[in-house]
C-alpha cells in the first residue's frame, strides 16, 4: 500500500514526514538532510535544480533561482509588489493580475515552483521508503486565505500528488503533541522560523481544532539574530584592526557561519569562543579574529528582536479574547525558539507556563501533518495496541540481589531465558524467587511467587546449569520454568497478577528506583565483588586440593590464610573495595600455585578461570 | 445452556461436542466461523511476522544511515582545522622551506584522512561549475574564458555527489552580457 506523508512546505525550508508502523518519522532527502531548502533553479542549459543544489548556484544565476515562492503563492501581483522588490528574481503580473515569476522569458506560477519542491521531497521519500508516495497532507500558515490554500493544493496536484488535506501549521503542531484529544483547551502556538514569525491561538476539544486568532511578522526570524552577531563581530574587529570585514565577501561568509554556530551554542552554554584564524591581512601581516561571546551579550544585541515578538502575541490574545490565565498549553515551533531569551519571553507572556518543546521544533509541523495523513488513511486507528511490562521481572540470585530477565517496557508477549548455576558444592536444589520491580536489592522488590527445582545431581558449585525461562503472554500472564539441563527435570509456576498494579503504584516503584539508583548500584557492585571474592577463594581451594603435597609449603599457608579471610569477609558483607583487594590477592596466589603446578607436571594445564562463562549468576538457596 | 452463548462460541463448542442432535446447517456455519477465525489469525500472524522482518531490514538500513550521519558530523568538525591550515599556508610563502614543507605535509595528511573516511578532496583543475560539487560564492564577469569556468577556490570541498561533506566554494565566471 502506498504511504501517505505529511509535508511542511516552508518559506525557507521544507520537511517531509511519514506515519509508519505506529510512529511518525522525518524522512531525510537524497543528500541526507532532514530539511530541504525551498529553492528551485532553472539553469541556462534548461536544467532544473531543487533544494541545496539550487541554493549553491544562486548567486551565479540570480534571475533563474526562485526562493520563498510561498510568499507569492495564490497572491495577486498588487498584493506583493513590495515583496517583489526585495527578491533577486523577476516577479511579474500574469494575465489575470496574479503574481508570476519571469524566468528566461517564460512565466511560471508560484504553484509550479512549489510543485518542484514537493516533487523532490516526495521522490526522495519514495526512494527512502522503498515504495511510491502518492498522497500527502500539506500544511499552510493559519492566515492563508482561500486563494492561497487552493494554490497550495494545486501545487500538490502539479507534483502528481493527491492532496488528502490542507491543514494549518499550528494545528499540525498541536496534533504532533496529541492535543486534539484534550477536552476543550486553549493552546498558543509560537512559531519563530528562519524568516517569519507566526503566533496562533487554538481551541481544541472533541477532536476538533479551531484557530481563534493569528498574528505575526512576515520578516522576523533566526536570520535576523545571526545578522546582529555578524555586525557585532565585524564592529569589534574594526575597532581593533581598522579593517571592515563586511567589505570582503569571503570574510563575510565566514562571519555568517561563525555567527550561526555561536547562536546555536549560546542556546545551551553561557559563553562560546569564536575563532576565525587568518580572517584577513594587511601590510603588517595576517590577522585573526578570536572573541568570546557571552550569552548576556547576545541577549543584549538581540533584545529588540525578542521584543518584536511581544506585539503579535498580545494582538493574538486580544483578538481571541483570552488572557494569560486562559492559556492551557504553549507549543514552540521553529528553530529560533531554542533561543533561551525567546523562551523566557514566551513564558513571561503566558503566565509562566512551561512551553512544550519535546518534539524537534524544526520538524513538529511535518510530524503533525504525517499524523493527520495517518489518521486520514486509517493507519493510526489500525495500530494494534501493544502492551508492555510496566516493571522488570527477574529472579533472586546469590547475595540477595535481583537479576532481571525481562526488562521493564518490553513489549509483550515475550519470552526470555537465562542460565544460572549453583552456589555450593553438591547443592541438591535451587529456589526460584520470582521478582517484580526495579531495585537491585531483591528484598526491595515485589515477590510474585517462588518454587523449588530439586533433584540436581551432585556436582561442584557452578557446574550445574539451570535454565530459567520467563514467558509472558499478551494478557500479562507470566509462566516461569526452571530446567536442569543435565537431567531435564523441570518445574514451573504460573503467575497471573503481574499487571494488576495500578499506575500510581507502578509510578511509585519506578520513582523509588530512581531515587535509590546510586545506593542500589553500590549495593549491586558490592554483592558482585563479594561473589567474585567467594569464587576466587573457591578456585584457590580447589587448586590446593588438586596439588596436594606438590604445593610449596609457604604458598599453601598463605593461600589457606587468604581463603579463610575471604570467607570471613564475604560473611561480614565487606564493601566493594575490600572485596576487590582480597580477590586480587587470591588471584596472585592462584597464579603462583599454577606456576608450581606447571613445574610439578608439565602436561597439566594451569588452573586458570577457564570455565565457559555461560552462567549469569548463581542461586545460593 | 448452549442457546445462551453467542454464535461464535456456540459454533466452536459444537465442534467438540456430540454432534448427533446438531443440524448440518449448524455444522457448516460452525465450520465457516472457525475457518474465518483461522484466516484472521493467520493473516495477523503473517502481518506480524512481515512487520518484524521489515523492521529488521529497516534497522539494518538505518544503522547505515546513522553511521554515515555520525561520520559526516565528526568529519565536519575537523574542516575548520583544514581550512586554517590552508590559510596559514597561503600566508606562509616567505617561511623557511623546511617549515613550509612540513606544513604542506600536514595538509596532505588531513586530506588523506578525509579521503579514508570517504570524502576525497574535490579536484577543481579546469572544471566547469557543477552545483553537485561546487558552491558559487563569487561571480566575475570575464569574456576571455567560457562562462561557468572556475577561476579560484576560496575553500576546498570534500566528498562526492553521492556523499557530500562540503562542496568546494568557488569563484565562477559569467558572460559580461548576462544579468
Amino acid at each position: 500500500m502506498a504511504k501517505a506523508v505529511g509535508i511542511d512546505l516552508g518559506t525557507t525550508n521544507s520537511v517531509i514526514a511519514v506515519w509508519e508502523a505506529g510512529e511518525e518519522k522525518v524522512i531525510p532527502n537524497a543528500e541526507g538532510a532532514r530539511t530541504t531548502p525551498s529553492v528551485v533553479a532553472f539553469t541556462e542549459d534548461g536544467e532544473r535544480l531543487v533544494g541545496q543544489l539550487a541554493r549553491r548556484q544562486s548567486i551565479l544565476n540570480p534571475k533563474g533561482t526562485i526562493s520563498s515562492a510561498k510568499r507569492f503563492i495564490g497572491r495577486s501581483f498588487d498584493e506583493i509588489k513590495e515583496e517583489a522588490n526585495a527578491v533577486g528574481f523577476d516577479v511579474v503580473e500574469g494575465p489575470n493580475g496574479e503574481a508570476r515569476f519571469n524566468i528566461r522569458g517564460k512565466q511560471y506560477a508560484p504553484e509550479e515552483i512549489s510543485a518542484q519542491v514537493l516533487r523532490k521531497l516526495v521522490d526522495d521519500a519514495s526512494k527512502f521508503l522503498g515504495e511510491k508516495v502518492t498522497e500527502a497532507v500539506i500544511t499552510v500558515p493559519a492566515y492563508f486565505n482561500d486563494a492561497q490554500r487552493t494554490a497550495t493544493k494545486d501545487a500538490g496536484r502539479i507534483a502528481g500528488l493527491e492532496v488528502l488535506r490542507i491543514i494549518n501549521e499550528p494545528t499540525a503542531a498541536a496534533l504532533a503533541y496529541g492535543m486534539d484529544k484534550k477536552n476543550h483547551e486553549t493552546i498558543l502556538v509560537f512559531d519563530l522560523g528562519g524568516g517569519t514569525f507566526d503566533v496562533s491561538l487554538l481551541d481544541v476539544g472533541d477532536g476538533v481544532v479551531e484557530v481563534r486568532s493569528t498574528a505575526g511578522d512576515t520578516h522576523l526570524g533566526g536570520d535576523d539574530f545571526d545578522r546582529r552577531l555578524v555586525d557585532y563581530f565585524a564592529d569589534e574587529f574594526k575597532n581593533e584592526n581598522g579593517i571592515d570585514l563586511r567589505n570582503d565577501p569571503q570574510a563575510l561568509q565566514r562571519l555568517f557561519e561563525a555567527a550561526e554556530k555561536a547562536k546555536v551554542e549560546l542556546s545551551s552554554v553561557s559563553q562560546t569562543q569564536v575563532s576565525l584564524p587568518f580572517i584577513t591581512a594587511d601590510a603588517s601581516g595576517p590577522r585573526h579574529l578570536t572573541m568570546t561571546v557571552k550569552r548576556s551579550k547576545f541577549e543584549d544585541l538581540t533584545a529588540d528582536l525578542v521584543e518584536r515578538c511581544l506585539g503579535p502575541v498580545r494582538q493574538a490574545m486580544a483578538d481571541a479574547k483570552v488572557s494569560e490565565n486562559d492559556i492551557d498549553e504553549v507549543i514552540l515551533v521553529g528553530g529560533s525558539t531554542r533561543i533561551p531569551a525567546v523562551q523566557a519571553l514566551v513564558k513571561r507572556l503566558t503566565g509562566g507556563k512551561e512551553p512544550n518543546m519535546t518534539v524537534n521544533p524544526d520538524e513538529v509541523v511535518a510530524v503533525g501533518a504525517a499524523i493527520q495523513a495517518g489518521v486520514l488513511k486509517g493507519d493510526v486507528e489500525d495500530v494494534l495496541l501493544l502492551d508492555v511490562t510496566p516493571l522488570s521481572l527477574g529472579v533472586e540470585t546469590r547475595g540477595g540481589v535481583m537479576t532481571k530477565i525481562i526488562e521493564r517496557n518490553t513489549t509483550i508477549p515475550a519470552r526470555r531465558s537465562e542460565v544460572f548455576s549453583t552456589a555450593e558444592d553438591n547443592q541438591p536444589s535451587v529456589e526460584i524467587v520470582v521478582l517484580q520491580g526495579e531495585r537491585e536489592n531483591a528484598a526491595d522488590n515485589r515477590v510474585l511467587g517462588r518454587f523449588q527445582l530439586t533433584g540436581i545431581r551432585p556436582a561442584p558449585r557452578g557446574e550445574a546449569q539451570v535454565e530459567v525461562t520467563f514467558d509472558i503472554d499478551a494478557n500479562g500472564i507470566l509462566h516461569v520454568t526452571a530446567k536442569d539441563k543435565d537431567t531435564g527435570t523441570e518445574q514451573g509456576i504460573t503467575i497471573s497478577d503481574t499487571s494488576n498494579l495500578d499506575q500510581g503504584e507502578i509510578d511509585r516503584m519506578i520513582k523509588e528506583a530512581e531515587q535509590h539508583r546510586a545506593d542500589d548500584q553500590a549495593l549491586r557492585q558490592a554483592v558482585d565483588a563479594r561473589n567474585e571474592l567467594d569464587s576466587a577463594a573457591y578456585q584457590v581451594e580447589r587448586v590446593l586440593r588438586e596439588l596436594g603435597d606438590a604445593a610449596p609449603e609457604h604458598e599453601r599457608a598463605r593461600a589457606e590464610l587468604l581463603i579463610t579471610q575471604a570467607r570471613e569477609a564475604v560473611q561480614n558483607n565487606v564493601g566493594e573495595q575490600e572485596a576487590k583487594e582480597r580477590t586480587g590477592e587470591l588471584l596472585q596466589v592462584a597464579q603462583s600455585l599454577a606456576a608450581a603446578r606447571a613445574n610439578a607436571s608439565h602436561a597439566e594445564q594451569p588452573a586458570q578461570d577457564d570455565e565457559d562463562d555461560v552462567v549469569d549468576a548463581e542461586f545460593d538457596r | 445452556m448452549v442457546e445462551e452463548q453467542n454464535e461464535d462460541t456456540r459454533a466452536v463448542d459444537l465442534l467438540n461436542d456430540d454432534l448427533t442432535d446438531v443440524s448440518p446447517e449448524e455444522i457448516r456455519a460452525a465450520q465457516a466461523a472457525v475457518a474465518a477465525q483461522l484466516e484472521t489469525a493467520e493473516d495477523r500472524w503473517r502481518r506480524a511476522a512481515a512487520d518484524y522482518d521489515n523492521l529488521r531490514k529497516r534497522m539494518a538500513r538505518e544503522i547505515q544511515t546513522v553511521r554515515e550521519q555520525e561520520r559526516r558530523h565528526t568529519a565536519k568538525a575537523f574542516l575548520p582545522v583544514v581550512d586554517g591550515l590552508d590559510r596559514a599556508l597561503s600566508f606562509g610563502v616567505d617561511l623557511d622551506e623546511g617549515v613550509l614543507g612540513g606544513m604542506q605535509a600536514i595538509r596532505a595528511q588531513a586530506a588523506d584522512a578525509l579521503r579514508a573516511l570517504g570524502y576525497p578532496e574535490i579536484v577543481i583543475d579546469g572544471a566547469e561549475f557543477d552545483p553537485q560539487l561546487h558552491e558559487a560564492v563569487s561571480v566575475v564577469e570575464d569574456a576571455s574564458v567560457p562562462p561557468r569556468s572556475i577561476l579560484a577556490v576560496t575553500r576546498p570541498g570534500f566528498g562526492t555527489p553521492e556523499r557530500m561533506l562540503r562542496p568546494a566554494a568557488v569563484v565562477v565566471t559569467r558572460r559580461p552580457d548576462e544579468e
